[in-house]
């Protein structure tokens, strides 16, 4: 990759390239847009609504208007700015929105009707009869380039973490300066430029300190490197993110996926310049009108005249040196002052002039300049504040963040001697030479006045925007899409902001501008998702026994952010749930519960603390003892439910749901240390460190039993609810009664390295009696058919205990607990709240919808409730359903009617408990 | 439920991990156990492991919390609520995956999962890697070892080889 300036006289690399269809060469290190202009091209797109010819304005990211889509190889980017794509060898580009080409393009006709598509025309045409006839055909004609239908194959961006003591962001004068300065303080520095050639706008100076800008550049650079600092070249600080963490794209060659570097930096010096604002006049939009500081910037590093016979015009003292060695390279320069009298542009495609009141000045082409706007997008990400300067006319940074210095034309110094001897020693009094003439859009004026170049938007739709009352520029933005274009705002915020202060006859600074937002230049999404792809994006939790399952035929599913399985063996999933279902009633279920949460919590006030985060009393409980209990937010909503074992006086597990372990965690975490004596309380999770096999079914306790022989686990000596803690095969485990299926169940614990014995011995003795493997889907099905709720599925974010049928502890309970007042509030007591129940139907038509609404039956049926689990009952042979019905519990018996997707079906309101209701199978 | 059995490869084995510059060992400890308390860290009897120091010893306790460690192939202790030390204890020898990372460029590696480097010490050796939390500390000058939660340990590794490929 070239980094050096080019000399189209001197021998340098040349490159092929087309541009819509048209072959053209290039030198290296040119960008697309300096080897256009290079070739005497200056249309290479068209603006977004009219069609109309677009050149650019720009020679870097502050250019609205040469957009490409750009073809190298089998690669094919949309969107690529011109002014800052480099050019490559065999570089195909073609213009967006433009056919067959920028310079003829068929839909250059709607420029006729522009009277009739003002700002808000596709709101207020649209509307009728709908909008939807309508947007297919705007959709098509709208947008930019399009996505290549190829798969762009190894375009995955390296992502990195990186941090430093001083960031500079920009390598300009002032940059490279500051670069230098906190290196040789023995700083750890690292200096980022987007460009490939450092030095910012120094080019443009015959000489600085006395030395030519290549020789001062490659001076400063060294003594940067040789001080240890860092440079990272093309590279751009597109936005400032919470505790200095600034983010850095670089790009490497033509389709290959920028690098994403997050810099975490002590202190950022901002030295990322200033930009040229445009003049609104009349036709201000046609090809041939530059920028001065691109024409500068064209000549000075890519050795580009942009025209022979150029009108100049602007109002302030930057100008001069431009017009200087633009004569100086062999162009007629006529200066014409912007101030004093009404301009408007002459040509089409092609220039020819440019009017001042009834004076025609003949040009080939027309540099413009309304005054220098400092570069603040990044102060603003960092929530600095801006100053209006009366003198300059600019926005400048105000007060920020202790981190943020800006320096050079980024902080209004547009004097480079100035700027420089001001980062030397900033408590200097500089004198600057840099002087303007305030010049801004005036309402009212005649002709078309372009304020957004690629999004078409004129000084009369600001206007319009006004008196339609959007004065905000916030609103102004929306209504208009100003500022909305790819270079976001850059060129055109400042003008329409001024076009609104001045229609609204107030200064520009109570105007205001409208939100900074990075990227600071377009960033591809790829950037963001570097190896985050495929499985890396959400990678599954895995079981240690995954493979057994594997080798058994397991389906498996994710459920709450784990790969477990659904159901085992071949054939119909149905078949194959609704055998486990029958095998679990009539025999046993094996069950691998290993994701259960195993929380402990340890410490003298542990007992005191559970108590607090369970809505059930918990410090009744004995050792050895389990409760089951839910767990509330500070609002009194169910967050989740579980049991929780008491191991000891000062020592307790609790086993959450699945997928919430993460969540329990820090919940008990927050509040171990919101409220309590975070050293009298101790939470370790140790989930991963236990494997959990469940067998639940008749013969669960046959099975245990054989299992651990020196145990008594019939059902007087091992009660439900209690635990027992003794060794299998020499290994700790834990041996819990806990049921979620309705049905005598065991929970066996013990270390995950010796889960597949555990496994292997507990299938070997359950088979022959009849009992085998079991998936989540028929685990879910035997607790419906009981009426255990799944929290999240059966709740919902209203969902109080009481609202289960747990209303207890809320009038009963009296030591303090979390969610406790929220429990007592007029909306937690009020009669329409939903709450659990089942539903029976009558007709063969199947299981209810899970979603589907409970009605009234009426006409314009209003939505009671919804269905929350519904499945076909193996066991009972019929369908069942959970619901939350409002004020359910009192309206038993009732039929509703159960609304989904148009179609409607009744059920009948009943327990949600449909299976053993006096739970007499739960100590068979 | 879908079925997504296909979509996973099966777990990955035990085995040596071997990229260019870099290599991955699986390691099997003999034990590690979760110690908290206000005294978990001054009371600690083994080597305490900050970053980034080297930490040759065969047992010693990471420091990973003002008032956690974690016990590696220390000696074996009960579970449970220490009255008398004041600490909870909590045997976790299978809930932690642990892996050596051999490289030649190790603040390169450290940087594509986090804000970890060498030149960044910390009283702890708890680090978000990868979007992981993990125990990352320095066993010799050019291997890391890592400890990372047993059921995402896979996931870790392949982000971590994921991105090692690409660049």
């Amino acid at each position: 990759m070239s980094s050096h300036r080019i000399s189209r006289s001197v021998s340098e690399r040349v490159l092929n390239f087309t541009f819509d269809g048209r072959r053209y060469v290039g030198r290296e290190g040119d960008t697309i847009a300096s080897a256009l202009l290079a070739n005497g091209v200056r249309v290479m797109g068209r603006s977004f609504k009219y069609h109309r010819p677009r050149g650019p304005w720009g020679a870097w990211v502050d250019d609205p208007n040469a957009v490409m889509s750009v073809r190298l190889g089998t690669v094919e980017l949309p969107n690529c700015p011109a002014t800052t794509t480099y050019l490559e060898e065999g570089m195909v580009a073609r213009s967006v929105n433009a056919w067959p080409s920028a310079q003829f393009d068929i839909k250059a006709g709607l420029d006729v009707f522009h009277r009739w598509l003002s700002a808000g025309f596709y709101y207020k045409t649209f509307m009728w009869p709908d909008w939807h006839l309508f947007e297919p055909m705007i959709r098509r004609m709208a947008g930019l380039g399009a996505v290549s239908d190829d798969v762009l194959e190894n375009y995955v961006s390296e992502q990195t973490h990186d941090r430093c003591a001083v960031l500079v962001i920009g390598a300009g004068p002032a940059g490279l300066v500051a670069a230098r300065k906190a290196a040789e303080a023995g700083e750890d520095v690292a200096l980022v430029d987007d460009h490939r050639l450092l030095g910012g706008g120094v080019y443009q100076q015959k000489t600085l300190e006395g030395k030519t800008p290549d020789v001062w550049v490659a001076e400063q650079t060294a003594a940067i490197t040789a001080a240890g600092g860092r440079i990272l070249t093309a590279t751009t600080a597109f936005g400032i993110f919470d505790h200095q963490l600034v983010g850095l794209v670089q790009q490497g060659a033509f389709g290959t996926a920028p690098k994403l570097i997050r810099m975490r930096a002590g202190r950022v010096v901002m030295a990322t310049g200033a930009l040229d604002r445009p003049i609104t006049f009349a036709n201000n939009d046609r090809p041939g009108i530059f920028s001065v500081d691109a024409a500068a910037e064209y000549l000075a590093r890519y050795d580009v005249l942009l025209g022979r016979r150029i009108a100049l015009v602007s109002n302030n003292t930057l100008a001069d040196g431009t017009e200087a060695r633009l004569t100086t390279a062999g162009a007629t320069v006529i200066r014409i002052d912007p101030t004093t009298g009404a301009l408007k542009a002459r040509g089409s495609k092609r220039l020819k002039g440019i009017w001042q009141d009834d004076r025609l000045h003949s040009a080939d082409t027309i540099l413009a300049s309304g005054g220098m706007t400092p570069t603040v997008h990044l102060w603003r990400h960092a929530g600095g504040k801006l100053d209006w300067c009366d003198n300059r006319q600019v926005f400048v940074p105000g007060k920020g963040p202790d981190f943020l210095t800006a320096v050079g034309a980024a902080n209004g110094e547009f004097d480079i001697d100035a700027a420089i001897a001001k980062v030397r020693e900033p408590e200097t009094a500089i004198k600057t030479s840099y002087h303007m003439t305030p010049l801004w859009p005036q309402p009212g004026s005649k002709g078309r006045q372009w304020i957004d170049f690629q999004h078409d938007v004129t000084l009369k739709d600001v206007e319009l925007a006004a008196r339609e009352n959007y004065v905000s520029v916030e609103h102004l933005k929306r209504y208009t899409t100003l500022g909305m274009a790819h270079d976001q705002g850059k060129t055109s915020n400042m003008a329409g902001l001024a076009a609104m202060a001045a229609i609204q006859d107030r200064p520009i600074p109570e105007i205001g501008t409208t939100t900074f937002r990075p990227p600071f230049v377009p960033v591809p999404i790829e950037t963001y998702h570097g190896h985050h792809r495929g499985q890396n994006l959400h990678p599954v939790k895995r079981l240690r026994l995954e493979n057994a399952h594997r080798a058994a035929g397991a389906a498996l599913c994710e459920y709450g952010g784990w790969l477990r399985p659904g159901w085992y063996g071949a054939g119909e999933a149905k078949d194959r749930i609704r055998a486990e279902v029958l095998q679990a009633r009539k025999a046993a279920g094996i069950f691998d519960g290993s994701p259960l949460g195993k929380i402990e919590v340890m410490g003298p006030d542990a007992e005191d603390f559970v108590n607090f985060v369970y809505y059930n009393t918990i410090a009744t409980m004995k050792p050895g003892q389990i409760r089951y209990g839910f767990m509330l937010t500070e609002g009194g909503v169910v967050y989740d439910d579980g049991v929780i074992a008491r191991l000891g006086p000062n020592r307790f597990v609790i086993s959450c749901s699945s997928s919430h372990v993460d969540g329990v965690r820090n919940h008990l975490e927050t509040w171990r240390q919101d409220g309590n004596d975070p050293d009298r309380i101790y939470v370790q999770d140790t989930t991963a460190h236990w494997a959990t096999v469940t067998v639940t079914g008749p013969k669960a306790r046959d099975i245990v039993a054989a299992l651990l022989p020196n145990e008594d686990v019939s059902a007087k000596a091992f009660q439900h609810m209690t635990f027992i803690e003794t060794e299998w095969q020499g290994t700790p485990i834990r041996v819990a009664r806990v049921s979620f299926t309705g049905d005598s169940s065991f929970e066996l614990s013990l270390r995950q390295s010796k889960a597949e014995d555990l496994w292997g011995a507990v299938k070997s003795l359950a088979e022959p009696m009849g009992a085998g493997l079991m998936g989540l889907e028929a685990m879910l099905i035997l607790r419906a058919e009981k009426g255990f709720i799944v929290v999240g599925k059966d709740t919902d974010g209203e969902t109080m205990p009481h609202d289960l049928g747990f209303g207890v502890p809320r009038s009963k309970k009296k030591a303090a607990f979390l969610g406790d007042r929220s429990l007592h509030t007029e909306k937690a007591n009020t009669k329409v709240r939903n709450q659990l129940v089942g539903l029976q139907v009558e007709d063969d038509s199947g299981p209810l919808p899970t979603g589907a609404h409970l009605t009234n039956g009426d006409t314009r049926p209003k939505s009671q409730g919804y269905v929350t689990s519904s499945y076909l009952s193996p066991t009972l042979d019929q369908p069942i359903a959970l619901a939350m019905v409002q004020n359910g519990a009192a309206r038993m018996g009732e039929t509703v009617t159960v609304w989904h997707l148009g179609e409607t079906r009744n059920a009948t309101i009943c327990s949600p408990c449909f299976f053993d209701t006096d739970g007499d199978r739960l100590n068979a | 439920m879908r079925n997504d059995t296909a979509r996973w490869p099966e777990p990955r084995s035990s085995e040596l991990i071997e990229l260019d510059g870099l290599t991955i060992t699986p390691v099997t400890l003999d034990r590690q156990v979760l110690v908290s308390g206000t005294n978990a860290l001054s009371k600690e009897t083994l080597p305490l492991v900050t970053w980034p120091e080297v930490e040759s010893a065969a047992s010693y306790a990471l420091a990973v919390r003002r008032d956690r460690v974690l016990r590696v192939n220390g000696p074996a202790v009960i579970d449970g609520w220490d009255e008398d030390a004041e600490l909870a204890i909590s045997d976790v020898s299978d809930g932690y995956r642990v892996f050596d990372i051999r490289c030649h460029d190790m603040d390169a590696l450290l940087g594509y999962g986090g804000e970890v480097a060498l030149s960044l010490p910390s009283r702890s050796v708890a680090r978000l890697w990868f979007g992981f939390g993990t125990f990352i500390y320095r066993i010799n000058e050019n291997v890391l070892r890592i400890h990372v939660v047993d059921y995402q340990a896979d996931a870790m590794i392949d982000a971590l080889v994921s991105a090692l490929i690409k660049s």
